[in-house]
């Protein structure tokens, strides 16, 4: 396929996965935030800030961390490249220069997720409507999926969109827990109760709570946590699920092309499906998720480089 | 529902002269008649939503995204019945089939120059003409692979060609896409009525392409400007019926006289490009310099015979409306048939006696840019002010030969719906003619409506809207 094609439908795949996890995020941290003790609530709200790294530019745009302020910035502020509308913007115009390859479900499914969400923005999002907001994203985001798995050829089309989703999905996991982590182990923090806030806050804003409780049962232990996210191969945003979407995902792309994007893809992928929790905690979660983090971006880069670049 | 009848000297192409629906426009009576207000409108805006989901939306120059318009679509079929067609499709043929042998021969043995029934300097220094051509063999000798014939039917009740369009006609989406919307609106219309189907345009398109290259099995491309491009949505439809990759300039390059389009699996060479994108930004080597949305050395390899481009350069001569008034004759010279569609007579202003003419009818007359299109640069005579008059004037002595002049026809009306109730608007029918290993078409074509009372201009960018049109297969039931 067109090397333009691949990467617009990379990217489209990517900033689709992008509105999701922001709309799961924001809407676990304003919950959060609600139950959290007041001194803490800004902290909570910050959240979503610190893992798509905007909190700079809010705090320049907005000055000051309310729910209202972080709703408009996060879903429909034009002047941030991360809002949801500029992604659901961004999404639509990649899939527009790919809508021949696209199934026509799924390009309706993605023009009309960006027609609803302009309307919607012209309404404006107040605190109350925000969770129909939320709930709108993650089934428009549904519909995507399953348009795309319901309708498409299994080519180098679906191939390209899926490594999109999964990059996303991956780098998501990794700075969630990473930042989550770090919350929760804040030293010289006295609550008995906080760090299950932030571990459970953490399950649901990666909508992996059920699936804790149907792995761990009821107690919530920071480690098993962590090995549910990163190890676990059965949890569809885990590292591990991730990465194994990923290599698979490269091997069936058509032609020589990729080998060192496939290399560097395997590798990750070996270390996390014969990784174990004591090594994990041995090395330390946040320098373990560094160290991901780095090498997945890695692997997003080669795979540009690979595939997408042309030097004639 | 109010039906406005249409005025009387106007040819309708579904009343009569007695008011009565024409008898190949039966199915239409009732559906008319008993059209309920509410439930038509629910239709109109059913059918707005489905559009914009579509994304058959039209992008405007210059202004910013969520402004993606819809072309105005009308309920109402323009019906033709089974023997006009006939006729219509034996006159395209042959005048596509004239056009290409013309296209042929003023790159090749210049003939009909020779014959003097086109003066040398309407064609040589015509600035669609590519000197560049001249004696490149192409496959089939076919130079126009898609054209788009503009017909009007006037109050004669005939039908005339008012323009040729030869280098890339755009609009059978919208034809496409305005059958499949009423089939989803009013499918109980074509239970009763025998219409002819027209989806098989993108299949017979693609033969089309495939047919124009020496290779078996080409492999074929579209080239677009991009997104920014007014007919993107047409362009990304084709290719997506068609099965081929939907290219810009730079996702292609051009090495030792080869086509290559960059794939992720490397190189993959091109031998077919249907383009869509003018003679003059194809090649910023040969064309424009400044062309971003071409791609540099593809002349050379055009030239060379390893790339097909559909439709080919320097077409613009034939569709040029300087050259329009001689098709008939080229009909004549190249394949000694009288033409079967007729010509709108048109007065040359470059001609002394013609001039005059023009210059003291203008008030009549409708006078043409012979390189203008989209409806812009024309003068209406009997809608024109006086001081557009004198402008045309002064236009026309400075420059007598950019100009043509053409009565003021009458172009027929068909009932459509607009704020109150139904009433009569002007239309016209552009058919898609397809040249390949033999001329084909769909039966029908896109069918324009000037949606302002009395106004003859049918472009969508002077907003004219479209209509589904309807072949008729035998007799309606």
């Amino acid at each position: 396929m067109l090397s333009r094609a691949a990467s617009s439908l990379f990217w489209m795949a990517r900033y689709l996965e992008r509105a999701e996890n922001q709309a799961r995020l924001l809407d676990v941290s304003l919950t959060m935030a609600l139950i959290d003790v007041p001194e803490d609530r800004e902290e909570q709200l910050s959240v979503p800030l610190l893992v798509n790294g905007s909190l700079d530019i809010f705090m320049e745009l907005y000055g000051e961390i309310t729910p209202l302020n972080l709703i408009t910035f996060l879903l429909i502020d034009d002047r941030f490249q991360g809002s949801v509308y500029n992604l659901f913007r961004n999404a639509r115009d990649n899939a527009l220069h790919v809508r021949g390859n696209l199934s026509s479900d799924v390009w309706e499914g993605i023009n009309l997720s960006w027609l609803e969400f302009k309307e919607l923005r012209l309404k404006g999002v107040t605190e109350s409507s925000a969770s129909q907001v939320f709930d709108w994203t993650r089934e428009r985001s549904h519909v995507f999926r399953g348009a795309a798995y319901g309708t498409m050829l299994r080519n180098d089309t679906f191939h390209f969109l899926r490594l999109g989703t999964f990059i996303e999905r991956a780098d998501t996991t990794a700075r969630v827990l990473d930042i989550r982590q770090q919350l929760a182990l804040q030293p010289g923090d006295e609550r008995a109760s906080r760090p299950f806030f932030e571990w459970t806050a953490l399950l649901h804003s990666l909508a992996a709570f059920e699936a804790y409780q149907t792995t761990y049962g009821h107690n919530i232990e920071p480690m098993n946590v962590a090995e549910l996210l990163i190890l676990n191969a059965d949890l569809p945003r885990s590292l591990h699920g991730c990465l194994q979407e990923i290599a698979s995902l490269l091997e069936q792309i058509e032609g020589q092309r990729g080998r060192r994007a496939k290399r560097l893809a395997t590798s990750l992928f070996a270390n996390l499906r014969y990784g174990d929790r004591h090594y994990i905690e041995e090395h330390g979660l946040h320098e373990y998720l560094a160290d991901f983090l780095t090498r997945i971006q890695r692997i997003a880069d080669q795979i540009q480089k690979d595939y997408m670049g042309w030097q004639i | 529902m109010q039906i406005k009848r249409p005025s009387a000297g106007m040819y309708d192409e579904i009343f009569d002269e007695n008011h009565l629906v024409r008898p190949h426009c039966e199915v239409l009576r009732q559906w008319l008649l008993q059209a309920d207000e509410h439930l038509i409108a629910e239709k109109r805006r059913e059918a707005d939503v489905l559009f914009h989901r579509l994304g058959i939306t039209f992008n405007v120059y210059g202004e910013d995204q969520g402004t993606d318009r819809l072309i105005p679509f009308d309920l109402i079929p323009r019906i033709i019945s089974a023997p006009e067609w006939q006729r219509l499709q034996a006159g395209l043929r042959q005048r596509v089939q004239a056009l290409n042998r013309f296209l042929y021969d003023i790159y090749h043995d210049y003939d009909i120059i020779k014959a003097g029934i086109i003066p040398a300097e309407q064609v040589f220094a015509n600035n669609q003409y590519q000197p560049g051509m001249q004696s490149l063999k192409l496959p089939r000798n076919i130079y126009v692979h898609i054209a788009g014939i503009d017909l009007i039917r006037h109050s004669d009740g005939d039908y005339y060609v008012l323009e040729d369009n030869l280098r890339c006609p755009s609009g059978v989406s919208y034809m496409l896409e305005n059958r499949k919307m009423m089939m989803r609106l009013f499918p109980e219309l074509f239970a009763d009525c025998p219409v002819a189907p027209i989806d098989h345009y993108p299949a017979l398109l693609g033969e089309t392409l495939r047919a124009s290259s020496l290779n078996p099995d080409p492999t074929v491309v579209l080239l677009s400007p991009g997104r920014f491009n007014s007919a993107y949505f047409e362009h990304a439809f084709l290719a997506q019926q068609m099965g081929i990759e939907l290219v810009e300039g730079p996702d292609l390059y051009v090495r030792n006289n080869q086509v290559f389009m960059k794939t992720t699996s490397g190189p993959r060479q091109v031998d077919v490009i249907y383009r869509r994108i003018d003679d003059d930004f194809l090649d910023p080597l040969i064309g424009n310099p400044d062309s971003m949305i071409g791609v540099p050395g593809l002349y050379a390899a055009y030239r060379t015979g390893n790339v097909v481009i559909a439709n080919a350069m320097g077409t613009g001569v034939g569709d040029d409306k300087s050259i329009y008034p001689y098709v008939p004759e080229m009909i004549r010279f190249y394949l000694g048939e009288e033409p079967i569609l007729k010509n709108v007579p048109t007065w040359q202003c470059r001609r002394k006696e013609d001039m005059k003419y023009v210059l003291e009818n203008l008030h009549k007359l409708v006078v043409k840019e012979t390189q203008g299109a989209g409806g812009y640069g024309m003068l209406i005579g009997p809608a024109s002010t006086k001081k557009e008059r004198e402008w045309f004037k002064n236009a026309i002595t400075a420059r007598p030969d950019n100009y043509i002049a053409q009565p003021t026809l009458c172009l027929s009306s068909c009932p459509t719906f607009v704020e109150q109730g139904i009433a009569p608007r002007h239309l016209d029918l552009r058919p898609f003619v397809l040249s390949g290993k033999k001329i084909q078409m769909v039966p029908g074509g896109l069918t324009r409506v000037a949606l302002k009372e009395g106004s003859l201009v049918v472009n969508s960018s002077q907003g004219g809207g479209t209509k589904d049109t309807w072949v008729l297969e035998g007799e309606p039931c």
